[in-house]
C-alpha cells in the first residue's frame, strides 16, 4: 500500500497539469507564461501540460489581480478542480493587486478569494522565475492529500 | 390437433376481431384482446412441437376452403375499391379492378382445382415467423389497450373509435399467420391483401387529413404489390401447371421462363417491405397511432414482404435476379441509413432502421448463400423484438411529453428513468455487440464480402446507423447533473408489454446458438456455421459470442458497481469556463443575467437532409427495380 | 491452451503497457521535431497514474460507468486480437467502448462535451466503413476475416493491398486523434473545444479512458502489423515507419473541420479501396 502511495506521489511530482487563468491581468505576465511552454523554456520537460480545463488541472495558475466581477470564475474554476490541487499566484498582481490595487474594483491578490500555495513576485516574473515557483509546488502538491478512498 | 391449432392461429384472430368491433364495452375488449394474446402464444408454441408439416384442413362448414377464399378475397377488393371510390383515388380503382378481374378470371377458368396439394405447409421459417407474429403481435395489442385511452382522451371523441382500431389490429395477426402457413399461393396473396387493408385502415384511423392522404399512398402502393403478385401467380400457373408455392420454388431452376413470376413476387415484397422508392408509405403510417406503427414495423406487414423474399430464395438462387435483389436490398439499407441521420423526428428514425433492416434481410436473401439466409432470418427475429420494443417506448415518451422529437426528449432520463433506460438498451441491442442484430449483422458481412459493391454499401450504411442510434442514446441521457431521479408511474399493461420485448430481445440474443442449430439449421440447404460452446465458425469468420457475453457482462456489472460508488463523489456541474451559476445549467451572463446552456446535436440536413436525398435517393431505387425485373424478363 | 492463456495476458496486460510507451515515444518525438527537450518517455505512466490517485469528482453516474465499460470492451477487442479471432468481431467490439464513451459524453449538458461527443461520432463515421473495407480487401486475399488465417500467409499482404495499407493509415491518424483530424479532442491541450468529448471526465475516470486509448492504438497498429506479419523485422519496420509518418503528418498538418473530413476521407479512401479491390477481383 505504501509503496503505492509513493508511487502516485511521484507521479503527481512528475505530471503537473497546469491552468492557466487570467483573473485581470495586464496580459504581460501571460506572455510570460506562454513563453515557459516555448521550446525555449520548454515546460513540458516536467511533464507540465496546459489544459484548458479545471478538471483535468493540478495547478491554477493566476496572473492578475482579483476584481469583483471575475471574483466567481476564480472561486468557481478551483471548486471545478478535483483534489489534491494547488494554486500559484503570480506577479506582483496577483500577490496583492499590484498597481491596481487601488482600483475601485479591484479586491486584490488571489488570497483573498482562494488559499494559495506558492507566491511567484515579479512585473511580471521572468519565465525562470514561474518554472522556478511552479516547481517548489509541485513539493507541495506531492505531499497533499487528495482522494481519501 | 392440428386442424385446431391453424384454426385458432388463422381465424381466431378474425373472429376475436369481429367480437372486438361488435362488442362495444371496453372492458369486454380488452379481455378478448388479452385472452386472444395468450392463446395465441400459447397455441404458436404448440403448433412449433408439430413442425414441420404439411397439411390441408378438411372443408369448413362442408365447403371447400378455396370457395372460401375466393369469396373471401372478392369480398376484400370490393371492400378496398369502395374506399378507391370513396377517397377518388384513380390508380387505386384501377388497380383493384385490374385485381378483381384477373383473380376471378384466374381463379374460376384457369386454375384446376381438382388437383391435391396440401394446402398449409410449415417448415421452421414459417413456425420462426408464427412465433414471431402471435408473440410480439398480442404484446402490442396488450400495449396499446391503455395507450388508446389515452389516445382518445386527448383527441376528446365523442365515440369511441377503437372497436374498429382494435378489430383490424387484431385482424393483421390473423393474416399474417395465414400468409406464412399458406402453401397455396392463392391463399398467400388473399392474405396478402388483408394485410394492405388493414394497413389502410389503421392508418386511416385519426381520421385527420394527412392521415387519410397517407392512407391511400399506402393502399395504392399496396395494391400495386398485389397486382405485382397475381401477374406472378397468374404467368408461374402458366410456366408450372402449379399453385403450390413448395413446387414454384423447386421448379425455379428450370430457369428464365420462372425467373418473371419469381421477380415479381420479390417485387410484391419489396414494396410491401416499403423498400426505396416505396418506403412514402411506410413513412406516412407514422401519423397513426403508435401500437400501428409498432405493429406494421415489427412483426407483420413489412415482415410480410421479408418473408416472401426468404420464402422463394431457394427458387432463384445463383440467378441474376438474386443478384441484383442483393444490391436493391443494400442500396436501400445505406439510403435510408442516410436519411435517418437528418432526422430529429424519432418515430421517423426508427421508420427509417426499419426500412434499412428489412433492405438488409433483401440483400440477405439476395446473396442467397446459407450464410446470408441465416443472418435473414436472425435478423427478422431479433429486429421484430427490438423494434417494436422502440416503437412503444417512443409512443409512451410522445403521450408524456408531447412530443416525438429527439431534442425535446434531450434529458429523458430525469423524468422518465424507467422507459428510458429500457428505450436506451432496445437501441443498445439493435447496434452494438453481443447482441443479436448485430450478430446477424455480422454474418450479413461476411456473407457479402464476395460481391464487392454490396459489401461496400452495407459497410458505409451501417456506420451510419451506428451514428443515429449512438446519437439518439446518448441525447436521452443528457440529464443535468446531480437532480433526483424519480421513478415514473406506469400501468400493467404499459409496463408488461416493454418488459417482455425487452426481455425477448435480450434473451434471445443469449440464445442465439440455440436458436440457430434447433429453428435455422434444419431449413438451409447447407449448414452456414458450426456452433461450439456459443462460438458461430466456419472458415470465413468466428463469432465469439458467449465469450464476449461473458467479459462485457462482467465488465458491465462491474460498471454499474462503479457508478453506485462514485454517487457519494463529489459532484460538480459541467464546465462552463466558471461562468456557472448556483443553477449549473445555466452561466452567468449579460447584467449577471443568468443564461441557459443549450447544446444541440448534428444533423447534417445539408448533407443527408432527407429533401435533398430523397428524390436522387428513388431515381436510383427505381432504377435497380426496373434492373431486377428488367433482368428475370 | 496454455498459449492461449499467455495470448490473453499479453493482450490484457503488455497491451496497454506498450500503448504507454508508444505514447510517451511519440511526445518525446514530437517534441524532437518541434526541436524542445521534451517529457521523459514514461511521461504517459506518470500522467496515468497521478489520475488514479486524484479525487473522484463526477458530473454524474452516466460517466463512470461508460468509463468502465468503454476500458472492458477495448481490452477485449485487443485480447481477441491476440487470440487471433476474426477482425470484423474485433471492429465490432472496439466500437461497443466507443459508442460508450461517446454516450458518456452525450450524458452530461456541458457544451463542449456534447459538439465533441457530435464529433467524435463523425469520426467514428468516417473511419468505420474504410476499416471494413480494409478487411474486405484482406478476406479477397486470404479467404478469411480470421487472423490466424492471415498469419499463415507466406507472402506480406502489403504486395497485394498496398492502397488499401494506406486507407488503413487514414484510420489509424484518426483513430490516433493526428492533426489534421484531431477535433473530437486532441492530445495538445487548449484547442477550440477545451477537450472536446473528454472534457468532463476527470481523475480516475479520464485515466480509465486513457489506458482505453492506449489499448486502441495497440489495436490499429497490430492491424497495421498484420500486413508485414511474415517476418518479424517486416513488422517492426512497417509499424515504425508508419508512426513516423503519422507523428511527421500531426506535426505538419492544421486541423481541419469534419466537412472537410467526412468528404476528402470517404472519397479518398473508397476510391482507393475500389481501386485496390477490384485490382484483386481481377486477378
Ligand atoms: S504583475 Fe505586472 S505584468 Fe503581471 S499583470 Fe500585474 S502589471 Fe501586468
Amino acid at each position: 500500500m505504501d509503496t503505492i502511495k509513493a508511487f502516485i506521489r511521484k507521479s503527481r511530482a512528475k505530471s503537473p497539469w497546469l491552468l492557466h487563468f487570467d483573473c485581470g491581468s495586464c496580459n504581460g505576465c501571460d506572455i510570460e507564461v506562454l513563453a515557459c511552454l516555448t521550446p525555449v523554456y520548454d515546460i513540458e520537460r516536467f511533464g507540465i501540460i496546459n489544459v484548458g480545463n479545471p478538471k483535468h488541472a493540478d495547478l491554477l495558475l493566476v496572473t492578475g489581480t482579483v476584481n469583483h466581477r471575475n471574483k466567481k470564475v476564480l472561486a468557481n474554476l478551483a471548486e471545478q478542480m478535483p483534489d489534491p490541487k494547488i494554486v500559484v499566484a503570480l506577479g506582483s498582481c496577483g500577490l496583492t493587486g499590484g498597481i491596481f490595487r487601488e482600483a475601485y474594483n479591484v479586491i486584490g491578490g488571489v488570497d483573498k478569494i482562494i488559499p494559495v500555495d506558492v507566491y511567484v513576485p515579479g512585473c511580471p516574473p521572468k519565465p525562470e522565475a514561474i518554472i522556478d515557483g511552479v516547481v517548489t509546488g509541485l513539493e507541495k502538491f506531492a505531499e497533499k492529500k487528495g482522494d481519501k478512498s | 390437433m392440428l386442424n385446431t391449432l391453424l384454426f385458432i392461429l388463422i381465424l381466431g384472430p378474425f373472429i376475436a376481431a369481429a367480437l372486438c368491433y361488435f362488442v362495444r364495452i371496453s372492458h369486454i375488449r380488452s379481455f378478448i384482446v388479452l385472452a386472444m394474446g395468450c392463446l395465441l402464444a400459447v397455441t404458436s408454441i404448440l403448433l412449433f412441437t408439430k413442425a414441420p408439416f404439411s397439411h390441408t384442413p378438411p372443408p369448413l362448414l362442408n365447403i371447400p376452403i378455396h370457395w372460401w377464399i375466393i369469396w373471401g378475397d372478392d369480398g376484400l377488393l370490393l371492400t378496398m375499391l369502395y374506399y378507391g371510390f370513396k377517397h377518388r383515388h384513380l390508380f387505386t380503382k384501377i388497380l383493384i379492378i385490374f385485381q378483381i378481374v384477373a383473380l376471378d378470371y384466374f381463379e374460376l377458368f384457369m386454375v384446376d382445382h381438382s388437383k391435391t396439394f396440401p394446402l398449409f405447409f410449415a417448415d421452421n421459417l414459417s413456425l420462426i415467423m408464427v412465433l414471431i407474429i402471435s408473440i410480439v403481435g398480442p404484446l402490442i395489442c396488450v400495449f396499446a389497450i391503455p395507450y388508446m385511452n389515452k389516445h382518445e382522451e386527448h383527441q376528446g371523441l365523442k365515440k369511441s373509435r377503437q372497436p374498429k382500431f382494435f378489430a383490424f389490429l387484431v385482424m393483421i395477426i390473423g393474416a399474417m399467420n395465414g400468409l406464412v402457413l399458406s402453401n397455396n399461393i392463392i391463399f398467400m396473396y388473399v392474405f396478402f391483401e388483408v394485410t394492405t387493408l388493414g394497413s389502410f385502415m389503421l392508418i386511416s384511423h385519426d381520421r385527420t387529413e394527412t392521415a387519410l392522404k397517407n392512407a391511400v399512398r399506402a393502399l395504392w402502393m399496396n395494391c400495386l404489390a398485389g397486382a405485382a403478385f397475381i401477374v406472378a401467380m397468374i404467368l408461374a400457373y402458366i410456366t408450372q401447371g402449379t399453385v403450390d408455392a413448395q413446387e414454384l420454388i423447386r421448379g425455379g431452376h428450370m430457369g428464365g421462363i420462372m425467373l418473371t413470376p419469381l421477380a415479381l413476387l420479390c417485387f410484391a415484397g419489396m414494396v410491401k417491405a416499403a423498400q426505396i422508392p416505396f418506403q412514402s408509405w411506410l413513412l406516412g403510417a407514422m401519423v397513426a397511432p403508435t401500437p400501428t406503427s409498432a405493429l406494421l414495423h415489427s412483426s407483420t406487414m413489412v415482415k410480410a414482404g421479408a418473408y416472401i423474399a426468404l420464402r422463394f430464395a431457394p427458387g432463384y438462387a445463383g440467378t441474376f435476379l438474386s443478384q441484383s435483389l442483393a444490391v436493391c436490398g443494400a442500396f436501400t439499407f445505406l439510403a435510408t441509413s442516410a436519411m435517418a441521420v437528418s432526422q430529429s423526428n424519432g418515430k421517423k428514425v426508427l421508420a427509417y432502421s426499419t426500412i434499412g433492416n428489412l433492405g438488409l434481410i433483401f440483400a440477405c436473401a439476395g446473396i442467397n448463400t446459407p450464410e446470408a439466409i441465416t443472418a435473414g432470418i436472425l435478423l427478422i427475429i431479433f429486429h421484430a423484438f427490438s423494434k417494436a420494443l422502440l416503437f412503444l417506448c417512443v409512443g409512451d415518451i410522445e403521450q408524456h411529453i408531447g412530443s416525438r422529437d429527439i431534442e425535446v426528449m434531450r434529458g429523458l432520463y430525469a423524468k422518465m428513468p424507467r422507459t428510458t433506460l429500457i428505450a436506451i438498451l432496445g437501441m443498445v441491442t439493435m447496434m452494438l455487440p453481443p447482441f443479436g442484430v448485430l450478430l446477424s449483422k455480422w454474418m450479413a458481412l461476411e456473407a457479402a464480402s464476395k460481391h464487392l459493391f454490396v459489401m461496400v454499401l452495407l459497410a458505409v450504411g451501417s456506420a451510419l446507423m451506428v451514428m443515429y442510434w449512438a446519437r439518439w442514446a446518448g441525447i436521452l441521457l443528457s440529464a443535468p447533473y446531480g437532480s433526483h431521479v424519480e421513478p415514473e408511474r406506469q400501468g400493467v399493461l404499459t409496463r408488461l408489454p416493454l418488459l417482455a420485448l425487452v426481455g425477448g430481445a435480450v434473451v434471445l440474443s443469449l440464445c442465439a446458438p440455440l436458436l440457430y442449430s434447433n429453428l435455422v439449421a434444419p431449413i438451409l440447404s447447407a449448414p452456414s456455421f458450426s456452433v461450439r460452446a456459443g462460438i458461430f465458425e466456419n472458415p470465413t469468420g468466428a463469432f465469439l459470442l458467449y465469450p464476449v457475453i461473458l467479459v462485457l457482462a462482467l465488465g458491465f456489472i462491474y460498471a454499474v458497481y462503479a457508478a453506485k460508488k462514485a454517487q457519494k463523489a463529489r459532484t460538480s456541474g459541467p464546465y462552463l469556463c466558471g461562468a456557472q451559476t448556483t443553477d449549473p445549467e445555466s452561466f452567468e451572463g449579460p447584467m449577471r443575467k443568468p443564461v441557459a446552456v443549450s447544446s444541440g446535436a448534428y444533423y447534417f440536413e445539408s448533407i443527408f437532409g432527407e429533401q435533398r436525398l430523397t428524390v436522387w435517393f428513388n431515381v436510383c431505387g427505381g432504377m435497380l427495380v426496373a434492373l431486377l425485373i428488367g433482368g428475370a424478363l | 491452451m496454455i498459449r492461449g492463456v499467455i495470448l490473453v495476458i499479453i493482450g490484457a496486460v503488455a497491451a496497454p503497457l506498450l500503448g504507454g510507451l508508444i505514447a510517451g515515444v511519440d511526445r518525446r518525438l514530437t517534441a524532437w521535431l518541434q526541436s524542445r527537450y521534451g517529457p521523459p518517455i514514461w511521461q504517459p505512466f506518470f500522467d496515468v497514474i497521478k489520475l488514479f490517485g486524484k479525487e473522484r469528482l463526477v458530473v454524474n453516474g452516466w460517466q463512470v460507468f461508460c468509463a468502465h465499460v468503454y476500458i472492458t470492451a477495448t481490452m477485449l477487442s485487443v485480447v481477441l486480437f491476440f487470440l487471433q479471432s476474426d477482425l470484423l468481431l474485433i471492429l465490432f467490439v472496439q466500437a461497443f467502448g466507443a459508442i460508450f464513451l461517446v454516450i458518456g459524453a452525450f450524458s452530461t449538458t456541458s457544451p463542449y462535451s456534447q459538439v465533441g461527443a457530435n464529433r467524435e461520432l463523425i469520426q467514428i463515421l468516417t473511419y468505420e466503413p474504410l476499416i471494413v473495407l480494409v478487411f474486405v480487401g484482406i478476406y479477397l486475399v486470404t479467404g478469411s476475416f480470421k487472423i490466424s488465417e492471415i498469419l499463415a500467409q507466406t507472402k506480406p499482404l502489403l504486395v497485394s493491398l498496398p492502397l488499401l495499407y494506406i486507407v488503413l493509415c487514414y484510420a489509424l491518424t484518426i483513430k490516433l486523434r493526428k492533426s489534421p483530424f484531431d477535433f473530437s479532442t486532441s492530445h495538445h491541450a487548449h484547442q477550440e473545444l477545451v477537450k472536446g468529448f473528454l472534457t468532463e471526465y476527470s481523475g480516475r475516470y479520464l485515466a480509465l479512458v486513457e489506458i482505453g486509448h492506449w489499448y486502441e492504438v495497440v489495436l490499429i497498429l497490430g492491424l497495421c502489423s498484420l500486413f508485414w506479419a511474415t517476418s518479424w523485422i517486416g513488422v517492426l519496420v512497417l509499424v515504425g515507419v508508419t508512426y513516423l509518418c503519422e507523428i511527421l503528418i500531426d506535426n505538419i498538418m492544421a486541423r481541419m473541420t469534419w466537412q472537410w473530413m467526412l468528404g476528402y476521407v470517404w472519397t479518398m479512401g473508397l476510391a482507393m479501396s475500389f481501386v485496390n479491390l477490384i485490382w484483386l477481383h481481377g486477378r
